[in-house]
């Protein structure tokens, strides 16, 4: 190869710098490496508080409870796995499916709230008492999906997410619905305030993490965000 | 046609997985073949030689650091041209533009899609295609010049292969109709 087609200083640059690579395995694998971390994460959580299932179990039927588990499962490793797919220049996800993913792992999360409420409506709410439960709800939530959300941003940001903000949206959105698949079977309150302010937000919020946390990966990388 | 796109797809596969390993006249290869239709997409964006060549430095420095990330067998364009466009919205961003205006006959010609040659003559051509809002003109680029398939100009712009298609439809039916307009076409 003729070098007059390269221009020297790129030549240099490169040459410099030359190491062989190892190539990043493909999104799937990254997925299933995620989801072992995030299976990890959620169980040591469940042993570390000892958390027990909620006491009206019995009262919902299999697909409201285990079902849901299942459904919100799926929907959570789908996202994780659209974050890292994200990741890699030239496999962008489409806004619309972006949008798709995210919208459904918000609604999931409120309609199962919604129907667990009309099937058991659970330990009352008991006055000046929310807010401590909702605290406690929140941190279980969020100490759910930290592995997963942390070993996916790790992932994001090892390759080169060109929408990192994008990437960190999905990887929020998905450690959060794994984590809600777990709590929704977990935390004994029914009452729509609780799940609302508390278990929504807290899925909320984590998003949010994720799509800053791209956002100041974007800014430290490029210099942009 | 057909064959040779998947010829020169297979030849860039190899130059980037004997890039990926350390080999000095993969990357030369790469560059080489790419460097042209690098320049072109680029001046899309920038519509300054100069500066495409500077971004096309850029983008290679880039591909460079992120080597890693392309994954073999996959097509090797996507993941260059999504690089690429990066590195071009990058600079766009930053404030690091010229602000200089060219004149007229200092203007380099956009390239015209083969099925537009037939509509007008070249002049009225280029300037139609350089009126075009520039994420038209972009698909255009990539799917009529540079000979990419409407899931990889998706997979490039970070859009659906049907949205893709459907902005390359309008982006020559605006241009049929500015033309009617002026009595170009028949």
């Amino acid at each position: 190869m003729s070098t007059d087609l390269l221009l020297e200083a790129l030549r240099r640059s490169i040459s410099d710098d030359l190491v062989p690579v190892r190539p990043l395995p493909p999104a799937w694998i990254r997925t299933l490496q995620a989801a072992a971390v995030a299976a990890i994460g959620l169980a040591l959580v469940v042993f570390v508080f000892k958390l027990s299932p909620r006491p009206d179990m019995e009262q919902l039927p299999m697909w409201l409870s285990w079902g849901c588990t299942a459904l919100q499962l799926g929907i959570g490793v789908l996202l994780l796995g659209m974050a890292l797919r994200e990741a890699v220049p030239g496999q962008g996800v489409p806004i619309g499916t972006v949008a798709l993913g995210v919208g459904t792992a918000v609604l999931i999360q409120i309609l199962v709230g919604i129907a667990t409420w009309m099937h058991s409506t659970g330990m009352p709410l008991e006055k000046g008492h929310g807010l401590s439960a909702g605290i406690t709800c929140t941190t279980h939530d969020i100490a759910m999906a930290l592995p997963a959300l942390l070993v996916t941003v790790w992932l994001v940001f090892r390759a080169l997410p060109l929408r990192p903000s994008i990437a960190g949206l999905l990887g929020g959105a998905g450690a959060a619905v794994t984590a809600d698949a777990v709590t929704h079977i977990l935390c004994p309150m029914s009452d729509l305030r609780h799940v609302l302010v508390w278990h929504t937000g807290a899925l909320i919020g984590l998003m949010l993490v994720g799509w800053l946390a791209g956002k100041l990966w974007e800014r430290n990388r490029f210099g942009q965000g | 046609m057909g064959v040779d796109r998947k010829a020169e797809d297979e030849r860039l596969t190899a130059f980037m997985i004997g890039y990926q390993k350390g080999n000095m006249d993969d990357f030369e290869g790469l560059y080489a073949a790419l460097k042209q239709p690098l320049l072109r997409y680029l001046w899309t964006f920038v519509r300054n030689a100069t500066v495409a060549e500077d971004l096309l430095q850029e983008t290679f420095l880039q591909i460079h650091r992120a080597r890693q990330t392309y994954t073999p067998p996959r097509p090797v364009r996507p993941w260059i041209y999504a690089i690429t466009r990066h590195v071009a919205l990058m600079h766009l961003r930053s404030g690091r533009r010229r602000k200089e205006v060219l004149a007229n006959d200092q203007l380099p010609e956009v390239p015209v899609p083969p099925e537009m040659e037939k509509l007008a003559d070249h002049a009225t051509l280029h300037k139609m295609l350089s009126e075009l809002p520039r994420p038209a003109q972009e698909v255009l680029m990539l799917h009529h010049l540079l000979g990419m398939s409407f899931l990889e100009v998706g997979q490039i712009l970070g859009i659906a292969a049907g949205t893709a298609k459907v902005r390359a439809h309008r982006a020559l039916k605006v241009v049929r109709i500015r033309l009617e307009e002026q009595g170009g076409v028949a």
